[in-house]
């Protein structure tokens, strides 16, 4: 009796951040941390200082490992020299540069697999047709490992921008295709014949209706699909090219130099959680009223 | 009340590949204006024979009429209620509401947006026209459903157990809201539930149906017992009690031995 009341709490705690739902005023919100409660809550200030601290304990871990010689310094260079590169590299070797032509490369060809999976996706999972005769071919190749079609598109492409915008596309592109079908087919049935019964001709229903259901499912999608572009970034960055940040880090390996590598580990990884923090943010802000 | 056809079942049956889901041959003459419960045994073909009035599925043998004319593709004439996802979350109240006028030509937009007003204030919902759909109670998202398919104009409602999943102080507010608008604006409803008392309250009349598949056992004619009025006080009294037992009896035995206990 008492923990469900102290769920019933935290809970009303948890959503009074709505102006709507806040009539009573409590002197103090009262909201008990539930760590380890299953599917438990927990305040907005407690998840931030949990995940400051596990990030602190294990950048600790790391430095004092290395410094006290546990693991050699050369094979793992420490947070603090780390940092110390990232810096140095920022401003005498053109780090910056080269991640933003990274994020470039990483953009045009998403964009480019998006503009092409959303509407073959919708269209594989609207119409049987082409559903039966989409389904196989994709299947096939969605499987493929793109390391493995480096060699067909060097020969194809060439080492220029466009085999790695290739590799990037055939990464993602059948990933996202069924990922989009999915999407699509989760539409509540009601809600497309609600359209029909209220006079929608088919392709105002797809527009206005069953595109508009699925968006909040697709855009997390998208977000999750745009982080394994950098696996496959690196790939083609590695084999084929003089710049990017995949170049940088290979570059350095030549020389053993596991600082400016683990500098341009660190920038991926940072550049990919700005990234989703702000995807989510704005997928907060699109889908409010979910 | 007229009694010119309205509605009507012709020879209807329906079959899912082997499986028999409406029994040749279903006959059933609905009036324009009649308020008509579907109740009968889980599985035994209710949805199927409104979704095919709504234009959703199609009659394997046979034809569903609408005032003379065969029933072809889901049109705005024909507007569904259904028990879950009966509104968009991604559309406040009001643009839920204004939906179902969006592909009408017909309708000035200060005409829409007076028949907006005017449907919003008949289910109640007023002072709630700007709130998303998650922010307001199951009764008042049936009732969201409701406002939509009276502006849209539907003349034939259908109604797919719409309160089922409500709890009792909710339903019987709703069902009388819903008893009110049938008689202010008109319209033929069908409407499934597998609640008696439900039935008892909203039906003109009620059509009991069996097992699958699907077969008329009884055409109860309610307003003959109990009159158009439907009140609070209809609910406690002597008529209304032994009118819900004899339908509960018939339900009892469509439904089979298994539930009896
Ligand atoms: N599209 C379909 N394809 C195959 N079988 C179906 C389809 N729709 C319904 N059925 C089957 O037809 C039978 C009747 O279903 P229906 O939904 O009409 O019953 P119902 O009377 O509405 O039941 P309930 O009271 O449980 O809602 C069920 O056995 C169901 O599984
Ligand atoms: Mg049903």
């Amino acid at each position: 009796m008492s923990t469900s009341k102290a769920i019933l709490s935290t809970a009303a705690g948890g959503s009074a951040g709505n102006a709507a739902s806040k009539p009573r005023s409590h002197p103090r919100k009262r909201t008990r941390n539930q760590f380890f409660a299953f599917r438990g809550t927990l305040s907005k200030r407690a998840q931030i200082i949990t995940a400051a601290f596990a990030s602190l304990f294990v950048l600790g871990l790391w430095e004092i490992s290395t410094r006290l010689g546990w693991i050699n310094a050369v094979f793992l260079p420490p947070p603090t020299v780390t940092i110390e590169t990232l810096w140095n590299m920022i401003l005498h070797k053109n780090l910056l540069w080269h991640a933003g032509v990274s994020t470039l490369r990483i953009w045009v060809a998403f964009s480019l697999s998006v503009i092409m999976a959303v509407p073959i996706g919708i269209a594989m999972s609207s119409f049987r047709g082409v559903g039966a005769a989409l389904e196989p071919i994709v299947d096939f190749i969605r499987y493929l490992p793109v390391p493995a079609l480096v060699p067909l598109s060097i020969i194809w492409f060439g080492v220029g921008e466009t085999t790695k915008i290739f590799l990037l596309w055939l990464g993602t592109f059948f990933q996202l295709v069924l990922l989009v079908a999915d999407d699509m087919r989760r539409v509540p049935q009601e809600y497309v014949e609600i359209s029909y019964t209220v006079g929608a001709r088919p392709a105002q229903m797809l527009s206005d209706v069953a595109f508009r259901a699925m968006l909040p499912s697709l855009f997390d999608n998208l977000r999750i699909t745009l982080g394994w572009c950098w696996t496959y970034l690196i790939i083609a960055e590695i084999v084929a090219a003089d710049n990017g940040l995949g170049f940088v880090i290979w570059a350095a390996r030549r020389y053993m130099n596991t600082s400016e590598v683990m500098a341009g580990v660190v920038t991926i990884g940072l550049i990919g959680l700005v990234t989703d923090q702000v995807l989510r943010l704005l997928h907060k802000r699109l889908f409010r009223y979910l | 009340m007229a009694t010119a056809p309205y509605l009507e079942f012709d020879g209807v049956a329906k079959y899912f590949g082997d499986l028999e889901v409406v029994a040749p041959s279903f006959d059933l003459t609905i009036q324009r204006n009649e308020f008509v419960v579907f109740l009968g045994p889980s599985g035994s073909g209710k949805t199927t024979l409104m979704r095919m009035v709504g234009g959703l599925e199609t009659p394997t043998y046979g034809e569903i009429r609408l005032d003379g004319q065969p029933i072809g593709e889901p049109d705005r004439e024909r507007g569904m209620v259904f028990q879950s996802y009966s509104s968009f979350p991604w559309l406040t109240v009001a643009e839920n509401v204004a939906y179902g006028m969006k592909y009408r030509l017909d309708l000035t937009p200060e005409r829409k947006k007076a028949r907006l007003d005017h449907y919003l204030k008949l289910v109640g919902l007023t002072d709630f026209a700007d709130f998303y759909p998650n922010k307001v109670s199951g009764g008042m998202r049936q009732r969201i459903a409701i406002a939509r398919t009276l502006a849209a104009g539907s003349e034939v409602l259908l109604m797919d157990e719409p309160f089922g999943a409500l709890d009792a102080q909710r339903r019987e507010g709703l069902q009388i809201a819903l008893r009110r608008i049938h008689r202010q604006d008109a319209k033929t409803i069908i409407f499934v539930t597998h609640d008696v008392d439900e039935a008892v309250f909203l039906a003109d009349r009620i059509i009991v149906f069996s097992k699958r598949p699907a077969r008329m056992l009884e055409d109860v004619d309610i307003s003959a017992e109990l009159g158009p009025e439907r009140t609070l006080e209809l609910r406690d009294s002597e008529a209304f009690f032994k009118l819900r037992t004899r339908i509960l009896k018939l339900v009892r035995a469509a439904t089979g031995e298994e539930e009896k206990v």
